[in-house]
């Protein structure tokens, strides 16, 4: 039991080694100053990690492909005209390897009138994760809280196939979707430094590497995205449960109080 | 009197469907049609729960005073399209409220509904009810709903916005609604039942979040709606009464004065609908329940119309089958100790 671990830690540190060497994901740009505060129609930036020669473009809810171009590594997304999820794609063909790395960017501005759900089951590439669903209002992936997503490839679920989970906080993890192409990700409890209050901590990034072959042919795609401390942290559950129970006397003492007044 | 004639089994069968559709209904809709829907139903449906299809309008209209009126403000860069989502949000909840008028409180919100049924608890285990509030306490509590609007959805979020409160203010209504912790209980979530210790003005919101929670839990059983008298939803409707297509009239005649069964069986203890010689009755506190109407015993003396079409007139066949159908469902009252011990 303990070797067939071993092997399974060492062939995810390798397989991981090998795919942070060659495949590109999506990562936020580092913020000039701070926070960088909170006009939400302000351009967003993004860095696509070795992505040398990739065709990229931003899918609009609609969906529509508007080209992008990257300058000293970097990506600007301007404003669409639209709010909802637009989907950052980069696509690279070499040879018998063909890849494309995913991320799901939130844009502010008026209705598209679209539900997310057609943009994550819009066919970006041959390979895809899928989130399912991705965040919506007042949602976010946090940790030790899972997220599911599902597998595709040429649009059919890819089942009991290995995904590699890695974070920026240095988590490596060998996961495996079921027979239906479903990947249930914990997402794990790596934060070092934990301040209370969502404001002061930072969201780390997680980016799911997905590889899958057919004859000759080699795919890769990832997802990345961020997620956060979770609340738990400074929010107790019993404590809160304590005083609802609280409420709830207090509730009782006032009933009875105002009916023995009533019959007084 | 069978069910379908009665109002408020009709009224508590839209209700439950209400309900379900707000606190589950992602799950027959797709998880993302709450964005699409979000304010089309502007009742307390909070976006914290897994699987809404919907999200009170409280939630945006905080946001956009916290987030986007007051930073503007206080960096002086104010202009009138600052004002567009603040309208379009009120716009959207005005031509909805003009549909429905206050029955959003009455028939569709998730809060009201948890609470009757509470109270329909409350009756079927014989606990003796305050069946209307001291009129006395009554007019203290009216005001709480407009200083709950006025507070905790305008000001407070505004100055948190210009930088005059901490960001634990940018949205003090939802951290102390009783309904996003009651949506989320019923969608199976325990995050939103807490104690936030990352600061003392979250720990406060908090602590008072959870205390008017169980204060509801228990005052349902026993006392008419608590909640929906503090309600800023209600006084915000209160501001648009006049616009909207559902009306509550009255034709008043000598024998209103002595009789005042319509004031006994408000759920909000209006007692200005028994003495008021107006047509219009639809007083600020009303939510359309049609309860009023029900136990009116005169013939077309009060009436719920929907603009010019009648919905429901008074009448005393109704009116003796509408008691029956009370009276056998509330069953026999158990005596107080008090009573008993006479």
């Amino acid at each position: 039991m303990k070797v067939s671990r071993w092997v399974g830690i060492t062939l995810a540190v390798s397989l991981f080694s090998f795919t942070a060497q060659a495949a590109m994901y999506w990562s936020p740009a580092p913020a000039k100053h701070g926070h960088g505060g909170h006009d939400r129609h302000a351009p967003k930036v993004f860095v696509l990690s070795e992505g040398a020669g990739a065709e990229l473009a931003l899918i609009t809810p609609k969906p529509n492909q508007i080209p992008l171009q990257a300058e000293q590594g970097r990506v600007t997304i301007k404003p669409t005209g639209m709010d909802n999820y637009h989907a950052l794609v980069a696509t690279r063909d070499q040879g018998k390897g063909h890849e494309s790395a995913i991320r799901y960017v939130y844009m502010n501005n008026k209705p598209s009138g679209e539900s997310p759900s057609d943009i994550m089951a819009y066919e970006k590439s041959v390979l895809e994760i899928e989130p399912a669903p991705y965040a919506r209002e007042h949602w976010r992936y946090y940790s030790n809280t899972e997220a599911v997503f599902v597998l595709r490839f040429k649009g059919k679920p890819l089942a009991n196939t290995t995904v590699l989970l890695n974070t920026a906080n240095g988590t490596i993890e060998q996961l495996q979707s079921d027979g239906e192409g479903v990947l249930t990700v914990l997402l794990p409890e790596d934060f070092s430094a934990i301040k209370a209050g969502r404001m002061g901590n930072r969201p780390s990034e997680f980016v799911l590497t997905l590889s899958h072959s057919e004859g000759e042919q080699v795919f890769t795609t990832t997802l990345s995205s961020d997620y956060h401390i979770n609340p738990e942290h400074w929010q107790s559950t019993p404590l809160g449960l304590l005083t609802v129970l609280g409420g709830m006397a207090l509730g009782g003492f006032i009933t009875v109080r105002r009916r023995r007044r009533k019959e007084k | 009197m069978p069910v379908w004639k009665n109002l408020s089994v009709i009224r508590k069968v839209v209700q439950l469907l209400a309900f379900l559709f707000l606190v589950y209904g992602s799950v027959f809709v797709g998880f993302y049609s709450a964005d699409k829907l979000s304010g089309a139903f502007p009742v307390l449906s909070c976006a914290y729960d897994a699987k809404t299809a919907d999200y009170c309008v409280l939630i945006p209209l905080q946001h956009q005073i916290g987030h986007g009126l007051g930073p503007a403000i206080a960096a002086g860069k104010f202009t009138l399209s600052l004002l567009l989502p603040i309208l379009t949000t009120l716009g959207t909840f005005v031509i909805l409220f003009v549909l429905l008028n206050k029955a959003f409180c009455g028939w569709l919100c998730p809060l009201g509904f948890f609470q009757e049924v509470l109270g329909m608890i409350g009756q079927k285990l014989r606990m003796k009810r305050t069946e209307s509030l001291d009129p006395k306490l009554v007019d203290r509590i009216r005001p709480a709903k407009w200083l709950m609007l006025g507070l905790l959805v305008i000001l407070f979020p505004l100055a948190s916005g210009l930088g005059f409160a901490g960001q634990e203010l940018g949205d003090p209504f939802c951290k102390i609604c009783p309904s996003r912790i009651l949506t989320s209980l019923a969608a199976g979530q325990l995050n939103q039942l807490y104690i936030d210790t990352s600061s003392s003005g979250y720990m406060i919101l908090s602590i008072i979040a959870d205390t008017l929670f169980g204060l509801i839990l228990v005052l349902s059983l026993t006392m008419r709606q608590p909640f929906c008298r503090i309600c800023p939803m209600l006084a915000l409707h209160a501001l648009f009464r006049k616009v909207g297509l559902v009306k509550l009239v009255k034709n008043y005649t000598p024998r209103c004065d002595k009789c005042g069964l319509c004031a006994k069986a408000c759920p909000m203890d209006i007692r200005e609908i028994h003495t008021s010689k107006e047509k219009d009755i639809l007083m600020p506190d009303c939510t359309l329940c049609g309860r009023c109407v029900e136990f009116c015993p005169d013939k077309g003396v009060m009436a719920l119309k929907y603009a010019v079409i009648p919905i429901k007139i008074s009448d005393p066949h109704y009116f003796k089958e509408r008691n029956k159908a009370q009276k056998k469902w509330e069953g026999k009252q158990k005596p107080s100790r008090r009573v008993k011990k006479d």
